[in-house]
Formats: structure tokens, sequence, C-alpha cells
């Protein structure tokens, strides 16, 4: 399903992953899609939030104020450095956790804390997403990528442009997106006809470029 | 360990700086290590009746750190 991203859907989602290490968080919200969404220039979805006056800084403080930043969370040089004054060589510590648990075990620090990640996994369109690396999509992240291939057939669209995405964040309503967006006066309704309207001022048919 | 390294440490070792930022590191390493070594310990099929009396904490400390806690607050 993913090779119907176009490519700057696709950048959404890796600039979502990036949104997320950014922010600390060990996992890939909805709210991380959205702050990937306003750093696509010249997208529809960018357009759109523009004319709706959703800014990119405005949207971050509200994820920063409703749900944190992330504790800074590696052990760095400096770290490794300090240790060793005190006889803990870290390489070492990470070499044998890693010998014992797989690469990165160290760097994984949350995995046990999340309840939804004990749930099943479910199969789903993030599953077929290459290079997301061990930062895992929450359900409703997930949700929002199935419901955007939804908002594209809808459509008639052929692929799934970031205007899609926009429109399952949009529809996601539980999710962190949908409820800053709601919070800042882009509720689902009128995110969606901004979003067919800008789709209408592109002249009919998008291209895939969306 | 070179030389050099050594009589760095050596000469870092009152200097609190050194010392404090190495308890702070060795805390986090600490907490890192346990999330590692709890995660292990359930996917073997620890209860955490056992995994607490390893961990010299009570049973409900370990279940309130490790299993109720959502990341973040997230969740309702």
């Amino acid at each position: 399903m993913f090779e119907r991203f176009t490519q700057a859907a696709r950048e959404v989602v890796v600039h979502a992953q990036e949104e997320a290490r950014d922010l600390r968080h060990g996992y890939i919200g909805t709210e991380h899609l959205l702050l990937a969404l306003l750093r696509e220039p010249s997208s529809v979805a960018m357009r759109a939030l523009d004319r709706l006056g959703i800014e990119r800084d405005a949207v971050r403080s509200d994820v920063v104020r409703l749900v944190g930043e992330g504790p800074p969370n590696r052990l760095g040089e400096r770290d490794a450095e300090v240790l060793r004054s005190i006889g803990i060589d870290l390489d070492e510590v990470r070499r044998r956790l890693e010998e014992a648990f797989g690469p990165g075990a160290l760097e994984r620090r949350d995995r046990v804390r999340h309840g939804w990640r004990r749930r099943k996994r479910c199969e789903s369109i993030a599953d077929d997403i290459p290079f997301t690396g061990h930062i895992p999509f929450t359900p409703r992240a997930k949700k929002v990528l199935e419901l955007s291939l939804r908002e594209a057939r809808q459509l008639g669209h052929g692929y799934i442009g970031t205007e899609h995405i926009l429109l399952g964040l949009v529809r996601e309503r539980e999710g962190m997106a949908a409820r800053i967006l709601a919070q800042r006066g882009a509720s689902d309704q009128r995110v969606r006809n901004v979003v067919i309207d800008e789709l209408a001022r592109g002249g009919g048919l998008p291209g895939r470029s969306a | 360990m070179t030389e050099a390294t050594k009589i760095a440490n050596q000469a870092s070792s009152r200097d609190p700086r050194v010392g404090l930022r190495s308890v702070a590191a060795l805390r986090q390493l600490v907490e890192q290590l346990e999330v590692i070594q709890v995660q292990n310990a359930r996917n073997m099929g620890w209860s955490w009746q056992e995994i607490a009396a390893e961990l010299n904490v009570s049973k409900q400390a370990v279940h309130k750190k490790h299993a109720g806690r959502r990341f973040l607050g997230r969740g309702k």
C-alpha cells in the first residue's frame, strides 16, 4: 500500500519519525504526523493548514504542553566520560547488553511503559513502511494512515498524498492532532472544506506531486 | 587506559562536577538497565512478584513503575 504514497506523503512519514525523535517521544503519534505535514512547504496539506491559520510553532508548543518532552534518554559521550571516572566502561556495558538483547538495547528504554504496546500487533500500512527505525507508530497513527487510504479512495484518487493524510488526521477525532486542530479552530469539517477547495484550485485532479 | 587518561581521572576524582555527573549518569544507566531487565523477565514469563523480589522492592512498586505507567501520560 505504501507504494501509492506520493513523494511528499512519504516524506511526511519519515519526518514524523524525526519529529518524534526530536521531542524524545518513544512513539510516532498523530501529533508527529501533523508536525511533519507542517514541514512540507508546497503540499496541498500545508496550503490548507496555512489557510486555516495553523502554524507549526504553535502546534509544536501545544504538543509540548499536552504531552511534554521526553527526558534526555541517551547516555552520551559526556556520560561515558564521567562513568569512566568511577570505573564503569559504558561502551562495554552497551556491548554486553547488545550481545544479550540485540542492537540498540540500551537505547530502547521506554518499551515496557507503553500500555498500548503490549496489545496485539495489528496488520497495518505502517508495517510496510521500511524506514521508521525502531520508533513504533501508535495504533491511532496507524489508523490515520489507513484512513488516508480510505479518504483517497472516496475522492477517487489513485494515490495517497499529504491532503489525504490530513483528512485522515481530522477524521481520527480522538487523536492528539485532531484535538489540537479543533482547539485551534480547524474542525474536521472546516479542514475538509478547505482541502477540497485547495484541490479544486489546483485544477481538478491534482498531480502526483501533491 | 593510557597514562594520560589515568592521570586525568585521578585528577578529576575530587572534582565535584565530575563526581556529581557520574552519579546522575549512573542513575540513568540504572533506570535503563531496569527497563531492559524487567522487560526480559516479563518476556520470560516471570511474575511481578518474582521480579520485585530480585529487585528488592515491593511488588506494587515494580508493577506501578513498569506496568501501569503509560508513556508521558498518554492514554486515558
